[in-house]
């Protein structure tokens, strides 16, 4: 049997940071393997290290020793502008929406399509569908700040969603919102992963909502202590 | 990201801070406007003299005079203490050069006319008549009465504004009439007024501008042989020479040639060399003006610096969003410096529209209070319209200098954006 490249794949991942002079170990060698159509949460306290695991396998951040490998690309090897086109493969979704305040939701959307060079027909059409797919299609034309906590997280999905990434990446999606549109938003996520086939790695420290992912990665003081798969 | 893409998202940006925006912009728009005014009165000013010189022209004549640089003659400030005075015998001496036709004395004093009621200041000149009207043959014209070839002592012709300064209905003094001549002679102690009676037999017509030298509007002429005795003098501010031809070549020759006879102690003018210096004078105040303007225009560029570097600041965590998104930093880079295209375009487009007003409104202005140029023939208030001149050239560099400026300025802020790590940009409170 051939096994497929991994979506994500870490070896041995150590991020080492200066506070002030001290230096914080941030990671201190984490080996990490997603496949496609996974469903992955990274589950730990704060200062477990695993937001900035999440900033190395999204290629936000370097690391300071081991490796990062996206659809089998060394990240370490990428200069920037190899590292912004491997981020439009990556669809980000923040705990605090990081939305653009002046767009609507269908600019929102479109923004990473206007990005990769879409032209302006191709990509509103596909926002819409995205839209729609989150179950938006009637507040597209909405600002951000005209949307409640849910809808403005649906939206930064169906954002996520625009380039058809590899994974998507969520940081706390649901950190900061209530717990009714919380268990929406997860229904969603699940749904796109099992009935869309899109891979997805969740950051949370909710170990409630981190059972509701396919396989769970229990981290500590930057090194992954627990592997639990739920299947 | 497009092209179109990356300026409709840095409109967008501009118009969620719009006055912020404005006021940035309107830095440039000031900046632009004062180059713009000001260039083009000035340019409209040149084009004034410019048209006013040429009109009492004459290409075939050149002028000598005393000293260096005595272009615009006596009372211009520019004469050189020496020793040395043309006479008026020294047309002799210049009449023998190769290529000379004829050559005239002017003896030249600020005096008064006073007429039956009235005084008023006007140069007096003394002049051959039958010589300057052959040199002179378009300008120094009788409009009334007749200029006599061989005048009589007491004669004299008056320019048109002597005639008539006010210009409704009533005259300082018309053809027949007696007038008396005076002079302040300072070289004696105490000074001394000296006056003789004459009489108007020839009214000049209107020459317009303010001539260099030939016929004026402003002025009264005399005899020359009177002007000696009254004046007391044969010492002479100028002699006219009149060339048998007015191509460059002779016009060189002659020059040196008297300057030669004079051991160097006369300068020599053409017409051609007036209006060069005229334009030399005006690019040196151009540029001079335009250096004003340009500093004001480089505050504008430090504010739209200060503006970006806090926006930046602000918009930080929008810049770590859409490079997560997958921007290239050259794309951030280049939303920032459309921002400040587009200010600039504001600007400068804006700049050059009140550029044009003011400049309109202040030619109006010089235009309706009678602004008289303090030339050598100043002393009757001159009609003077100055029409502000927009040429090409100052148009395209406005507009060309309000976005550079703009983008200079911006590259700083805008690399610095550009340059922002992601993840820390994300971090951002």
């Amino acid at each position: 049997m051939v096994l497929a490249t991994p979506v994500v794949e870490t070896a041995d991942l150590k991020k080492t940071y200066i506070l002030g002079k001290v230096p914080v170990n941030a990671l201190r060698g984490v080996n990490l393997k997603v496949e496609k159509g996974d469903f992955l949460a990274i589950l730990g306290p704060s200062g477990s290290g695993k937001s900035t695991l999440l900033n190395m396998i999204g290629a936000l951040d370097k690391p300071t020793e081991g490796k990062v490998f996206i659809n089998g690309v060394d990240v370490s090897t990428l200069n920037d502008n190899q590292l912004a086109d491997l981020r439009r493969s990556i669809g980000f979704v923040f705990q605090f929406f990081n939305l653009i305040p002046r767009l609507n939701a269908r600019g929102n959307v479109e923004l990473p399509m206007a990005v990769s060079g879409l032209g302006k027909n191709e990509r509103r059409k596909h926002a819409e569908e995205l839209l729609e797919t989150v179950g938006l299609k009637e507040r597209m034309k909405h600002k951000p700040a005209e949307l409640s906590g849910g809808e403005r997280q649906r939206v930064a999905i169906a954002r996520a969603l625009a380039n058809n990434p590899e994974f998507l990446l969520m940081d706390e999606p649901t950190g900061n919102i209530d717990s009714k549109t919380a268990k929406e938003i997860i229904r969603l996520v699940k749904r796109l992963n099992k009935d869309e086939g899109v891979t997805i790695i969740m950051i949370t420290h909710d170990q409630q909502l981190a059972t509701q992912a396919k396989r769970i990665v229990k981290m500590l003081d930057g090194s992954i202590i627990k592997e639990i798969d739920q299947l | 990201m497009k092209v179109g893409d990356v300026f409709s998202y840095a409109f967008g940006a501009i118009r969620l801070r719009k006055l912020r925006a404005g006021l940035t912009t309107l830095g440039v728009v000031i900046g632009i406007a004062a180059i713009v005014a000001l260039l083009s009165i000035s340019q409209g000013l040149q084009v004034t003299i410019t048209d006013q010189l040429q009109s009492g022209f004459v290409t075939d004549a050149l002028i000598v005079s005393t000293g260096g640089g005595t272009a615009f003659g006596p009372g211009s400030g520019l004469v050189t203490e020496t020793d040395f005075a043309l006479l008026v015998n020294d047309t002799l001496i210049i009449n023998e050069i190769e290529g000379v036709a004829t050559s005239m004395p002017i003896i030249q004093q600020v005096g008064y006319v006073n007429s039956s009621e009235r005084t008023a200041v006007s140069y007096v000149m003394g002049i051959d008549f039958a010589k300057y009207a052959d040199i002179y043959s378009s300008t120094f014209v009788a409009e009334k009465g007749n200029i006599p070839l061989n005048p009589e002592n007491d004669t004299v012709v008056v320019g048109k504004r002597v005639s008539d300064p006010w210009k409704n209905g009533t005259l300082f003094c018309d053809v027949n009439d007696a007038v008396e001549i005076r002079w302040v002679n300072a070289t004696v102690r105490p000074p001394k007024n000296e006056t003789y009676s004459a009489q108007v037999v020839a009214v000049l017509e209107a020459v317009g501008g303010f001539s260099f030298v030939g016929p004026s509007d402003s002025a009264v002429y005399i005899p020359i042989s009177q002007a000696q005795s009254f004046f007391g003098t044969d010492e002479v501010d100028s002699i006219i020479v009149k060339l048998t031809s007015d191509d460059e070549a002779t016009i060189d020759r002659v020059s040196e040639a008297i300057e030669e006879k004079f051991s160097d102690q006369v300068s020599v003018t053409s017409s051609s060399a007036v209006l060069s210096i005229v334009s030399s004078v005006f690019s040196t105040i151009e540029l001079f003006l335009a250096g004003i303007a340009a500093i004001s225009l480089l505050v504008a560029g430090v504010g739209i610096m200060n503006i970006m570097i806090v926006s930046l600041m602000e918009r930080t965590r929008e810049i770590g969003i859409l490079k997560a998104l997958g921007m290239k930093s050259r794309t951030v880079l280049a939303i920032f410096i459309s921002e400040a295209v587009i200010v600039g375009l504001l600007g400068a487009t804006f700049g050059i529209g009140l550029g044009w007003v003011l400049a309109n409104v202040a030619a109006t202005i010089f235009t309706g209070g009678g602004f008289a140029v303090a030339g050598e023939q100043g002393t009757v208030g001159g009609e003077f319209a100055i029409t502000p001149v927009i040429t090409p050239t100052v148009l395209l560099g406005a507009f060309g200098f309000g976005i550079a400026v703009s983008v200079i300025f911006a590259i700083y802020p805008a690399w610095r954006a550009s340059k922002l790590k992601p993840v820390e940009a994300l971090r951002y409170e």
